[in-house]
């Protein structure tokens, strides 16, 4: 396992929102714009890799029994952390974000990465796996967020980008129009994958029921990996 | 047993550092944040509350000591050269928190010159009314004492569905008017140098007369 394949496989084989489906609820919730998309994914990973540093490099000492309880004072701590940062020099940020900043703290892909990889390799793999996650994670925010800002305001990082005339479809920035984005993007990487497994000669299952296989991207998952 | 002290021994050495990096960091961002709040939210919300000013309230701010080791920002309001209204923020139990309320006290007749919401963590669609200017505008010239509810025998009405909320901000009013109260003498003498002045101008004028 190398630094760079750790790296890259959470900006497209397991990018977190849009393959593992893990920390939906700030990805559903504070993209109305691109902005706050990027300022959350950029906590995110700020939490992330510092996380999984840490818990890497204590994971000797670290009894079994105690280690969930161990993970989240680490990622409670950097999260705190992140809060105070956040309020003491990005203050207009903190205000769109609000409860979503602590609530880092429970968002799954913390604890994951840090019981499911930290916990079991060297420190310089936990920090490329902290790095390409949390920046899988800021990219896929940041591009729900444009797109979804785009849609219901006409424009992108706050810049307009229609004229006077665009008529903004509202309802791209409430939650509906969250699960919309999601749904329709969701659909459109495992058709791109699925495309791409055909291309490399492999058979995929069309009909429901085949477990992992429906999905297409068995052999880029891990899940599939192990079931395989 | 060997593995409990060693777990508790493990979680307790987690738990101090990461108290230890906290505390540091809480201290060492206080004066950063402070000027965060000023700017965003006090800032502003100051400006709604006085609209024609001759000074800046927030950079001619004073802190005042109150009981319990505590400070108070006070903002002055200068007009035609003397101080005309000081704007001071209290807060008060809302339905979802503390609602945080910039009040600007008239120094002439105590009453209300305006009010604006600074922070309010009420439930939205319904509390988060109180910051609407329907409501806010209910306190405009309003004396002190008639700042409650009308079910509590004053005169501002609450928001419908919201009572809470309403009476969350009317406490906020009353807190910050009785750090006014108790401030006033001391807000007086900071700041009216020119009244001073004035005043001696008036005996001036009788004994010429």
């Amino acid at each position: 396992m190398s630094f760079y394949k750790e790296f890259t496989k959470g900006l497209w084989n397991e990018l977190p929102p849009f393959r593992l489906l893990l920390g939906l609820c700030p990805v559903l919730a504070i993209t109305k714009t691109a902005q706050n998309g990027l300022g959350m994914g950029l906590a995110v990973l700020f939490v992330l890799v510092l996380s999984n540093m840490i818990v890497s490099l204590v994971r000797g000492i670290i009894p079994k029994k105690v280690r969930i309880a161990c993970f989240i004072i680490i990622a409670a701590t950097l999260v705190v952390a992140v809060e105070l940062l956040m309020q003491a020099y990005a203050y207009p940020l903190y205000q769109q974000l609000g409860i979503f900043v602590p609530l880092i703290v429970v968002n799954c892909i913390i604890l994951g990465r840090a019981e499911a990889f930290a916990a079991k390799n060297p420190v310089n793999l936990a920090i490329a796996d902290g790095l390409g996650m949390g920046i899988g994670f800021t990219l896929s925010l940041t591009f729900l967020g444009s797109v979804r800002e785009i849609l219901g305001a006409g424009s992108i990082f706050g810049v307009k980008l229609f004229g006077e005339s665009f008529e903004p479809f509202t309802m791209m920035v409430e939650a509906p129009g969250a699960f919309i984005c999601l749904g329709v993007i969701l659909a459109f990487m495992n058709h791109l994958s699925k495309i791409q497994n055909r291309k490399r000669g492999l058979i995929i299952g069309d009909k429901l029921g085949q477990g992992c296989t429906v999905c297409g991207g068995c052999t880029a998952c891990s899940r599939g990996k192990a079931s395989a | 047993m060997k593995s409990i002290i060693k777990m508790v021994s493990v979680l307790s050495v987690l738990c101090a550092v990461a108290g230890f990096v906290l505390s540091y960091l809480k201290i060492s961002t206080v004066t950063p944040i402070e000027n965060q709040l000023l700017t965003y939210v006090q800032g502003p919300a100051i400006l709604n509350v006085f609209k024609d000013v001759e000074n800046s309230p927030i950079q001619e701010r004073k802190s005042f000591a109150v009981g319990g080791g505590k400070n108070i920002n006070v903002f002055p309001a200068i007009k035609d050269g003397k101080l005309f209204g000081v704007a001071i923020e209290g807060f008060g139990q809302g339905f979802g928190g503390d609602i945080g309320v910039m009040v600007g006290f008239n120094v002439n007749d105590d009453s209300l010159i305006n009010i604006d919401i600074t922070t309010h963590k009420e439930t939205p669609g319904l509390g988060s009314r109180v910051s609407e200017d329907s409501f806010k505008k209910q306190f405009e010239g309003k004396p002190l004492h008639a700042v409650l509810l009308k079910s509590q025998g004053g005169e501002i009405d609450a928001i419908s569905g919201a009572t809470v909320s309403s009476n969350g901000t009317v406490l906020a009013i009353n807190d910050a008017g009785n750090q006014y109260k108790a401030l006033k003498k001391e807000i007086i003498n900071t700041w009216n140098s020119g009244a001073k002045n004035e005043f001696l101008q008036g005996i001036h004028q009788r004994a010429v007369e």
